[in-house]
């Protein structure tokens, strides 16, 4: 039987991801990446004859093309345009981590999906990771007991680019790197974070950076659990591997080492002039855009809402706030 | 010659008599423990005599070396001080932080030399992560991290002393533990400047402690320190990174030791067991020892101070201090 294709658009391809997005869908049968706009020239042009995606002058031309869905991975800073410009000409959109970089703008864009009737997903992959998820299922089967603690890091390389422009990115690296492990914790406990202290380093680990490229949390969460997130950009140039995900969960009856991205071969080439770690798990990338094609064919509500985006999120605001005042910061439920 | 006398004859004692019993250039002169049928397991173990008192043990000896539980170390160092005897004392140099100001004060006013024994600065894995440090191979140090994560000591187990589980008496994992961690992450990055954490030490949780500790250096580097009774028993697992403006170090012994045994048999299977050994004077509680009678004979410079031994029980106990109230503790406004 033949459904008709879902057919998909890229508004804005400025996040890295934008291409393994692009490399799933055109992977997938009945699917259609019908084109991708950006606001940079030379970057949608390159981004265009790479993978071999019809490239349009606008916006606005892209969502005339008629569309089911569109993929947002625009800087932060444009997160909000993008989805308010899409929201009711499309069923669904997929909006790269983080949501945004205000409440403000997260909430508009939550608003305007929901007045309509566009639904709004979220690109957390790592809740498609095969280990996490598997680590999940052991959690709800109570493998560990009750749960203490949880230690975690979301380290990476310094990316440059837009990713240190605090009007573009909304924050450095704490605004990057906490809302996917804090995303990750308020799935497997439906928990919602209750209090943040923070350590934030700017230009701490690249002199003149100008922008946090360290960040230290101390958290609290509404089930009693307590936890740490490094969220540093601390892996140099010369590291085996961008950045790591790392989940150290402990309970009454053990603890569990949780090392995301840990599988993967040691390369040593002297072209790169370095040993890489080159990974062979599954692609999480792949699991996120199977689950919103499904989403945008079946109807269904989104695995990932608006919401928990901008939850996520908050616990990064609340981290600037901490270090603002060297004082921790309780989130009050809004 | 130094002659050596050992006050308290516990699980760490037993560590260092194997130090001093094989070290060139000491004699093992006798133990005094409060305990004294501890003292003459001890003697009957690795030789020497039992002494009646401390001031039995203080006239025959040239070194005494402090093993009791930390609660008691402050007495024990005034004693030794005032009979003018170099002391090393094991860690926590004291349980409260006016004992550990009290015992530095004396020694230095009477010129005895106080070794603490802040043995993570002669683990060859830690030592190299400092000497890569200062020979520049990461830049300046922006982020610490370190773990160290067992099972509770508890009595009757693997260790015999019960003073563990009473807060009042050990401090708990923080004191105890956390020590080590904060003392090598000084030497790594310098002065704390203030201290948060978090942890189950007022948690109401029998045999269970644990703290994630978040430090900031007056350098401006931040600081992670994980510290564990919480774990299952039967592993112990340490860890230490530190990112730099020029790169990054890393250990976990969880990595690969250089020999790997991989047995079967039929009453217990397959076995998987690494080992990692080192020369014995490397062994870092001799390597340790070694040291100080190094430095006491005027061949070596001190790697670690009696000040380095209270500013670790200082953080320590701010540590504790933000665990028990909540609010973050500023290290130039902490007393105790």
């Amino acid at each position: 039987m033949s459904n008709p294709s879902v057919r998909i658009g890229f508004l804005g391809i400025a996040h890295m991801h934008s291409v393994s997005y692009a490399h799933n869908l055109l992977a997938m049968s009945g699917v259609e990446v019908v084109g991708m706009w950006d606001r940079t020239d030379a970057l949608a042009a390159e981004w265009s004859q790479r993978l071999g995606v019809a490239r349009f002058a606008s916006a606005d031309a892209l969502l005339a093309a008629g569309l089911d869905a569109v993929v947002v991975c625009s800087e932060n800073a444009y997160h909000r345009p993008l989805v308010e410009q899409a929201a009711g000409r499309v069923q669904a959109i997929l909006c790269e981590k983080p949501i945004a970089t205000t409440v403000a703008d997260a909430q508009a864009m939550i608003d305007r999906c929901a007045d309509t009737g566009a639904k709004l997903q979220i690109a957390f992959p790592v809740r498609f990771a095969p280990s996490v998820i598997e680590l999940k299922r052991q959690l709800d089967a109570g493998l560990l007991g009750e749960i203490y603690t949880v230690n975690c890091t979301n380290h990476g390389s310094m990316p440059g680019g837009w990713f240190i422009d605090p009007e573009l990115a909304g924050g450095g690296a704490v605004l990057d790197h906490t809302v996917h492990v804090i995303d990750v914790l308020r799935w497997f406990w439906g928990a919602e974070v209750t209090e943040v202290y923070a350590e934030v380093g700017d230009s701490l680990l690249h002199p003149d950076l100008g922008i946090d490229d360290v960040g230290l949390l101390s958290f609290t969460l509404s089930n009693g659990v307590y936890g740490t997130l490094d969220t540093s950009w601390s892996r140099p140039p010369s590291y085996p591997i961008w950045g790591d995900v790392k989940l150290e969960i402990l309970g009454e009856h053990g603890v569990v080492y949780g090392d995301t991205l840990h599988q993967y071969i040691t390369v040593a080439s002297n072209a790169a002039g370095k040993t890489r770690w080159a990974g062979y798990g599954s692609d999480m990338d792949r699991g996120l855009m199977a689950d919103f094609v499904d989403m945008v064919r079946t109807g269904r509500a989104p695995s990932i809402t608006g919401e928990d985006g901008l939850r996520a999120m908050q616990v990064a605001l609340a981290a600037y706030a901490s270090a603002k005042t060297g004082q921790p910061v309780k989130l009050s439920n809004l | 010659m130094q002659r050596i006398g050992v006050i308290g004859t516990g699980a760490i004692a037993a560590i260092h008599l194997d130090g001093w019993r094989r070290m060139p250039g000491v004699q093992l002169v006798g133990y005094y423990d409060v305990r004294s049928e501890a003292a003459e397991r001890a003697a009957q173990r690795y030789g020497g005599r039992v002494f009646a008192t401390l001031d039995d043990l203080f006239a025959a000896v040239d070194v005494v070396d402090i093993c009791t539980p930390g609660v008691a170390h402050k007495e024990n160092v005034l004693a030794a001080t005032a009979a003018g005897k170099a002391i090393i004392c094991e860690k926590p140099l004291a349980r409260h932080l006016s004992d550990a100001v009290e015992m530095v004060a004396a020694c230095e006013r009477a010129g005895v030399p106080l070794f603490p024994a802040q043995v993570v600065r002669f683990f060859p894995m830690y030592s190299q992560v400092k000497a890569q440090i200062d020979a520049g191979a990461i830049g300046k140090p922006g982020v610490y991290r370190s773990a160290r994560n067992g099972s509770f000591p508890r009595p009757g187990r693997d260790f015999s002393a019960p003073h563990y589980a009473d807060f009042n008496l050990s401090g708990g994992v923080v004191l105890d533990v956390a020590v080590h961690d904060i003392d090598f992450a000084r030497w790594c990055c310098g002065e704390v400047e203030r201290v948060f954490a978090r942890g189950l030490t007022f948690a109401g949780k029998e045999y269970r402690d644990h703290a994630l500790i978040t430090l900031r250096f007056a350098s401006g580097a931040v600081g992670h320190i994980e510290v564990s009774w919480a774990h299952p028993r039967g592993n112990f697992r340490t860890r230490v990174e530190v990112a730099g403006d020029g790169g990054l170090i890393e250990w976990d012994s969880i990595d690969r030791p250089p020999l790997v045994y991989e047995l079967y048999d039929d009453e217990h299977g397959f076995r998987r067991i690494g080992s990692s050994p080192t020369a014995d004077e490397d062994e870092p509680y001799y390597a340790e020892l070694a040291h100080f009678i190094d430095v006491l004979e005027g061949r070596a410079q001190p790697i670690v101070t009696a000040r380095d031994g209270l500013e670790a029980v200082r953080v320590a106990l701010a540590a504790i201090e933000s665990m028990r109230t909540g609010k973050v503790i500023a290290m130039n406004e902490f007393v105790g």
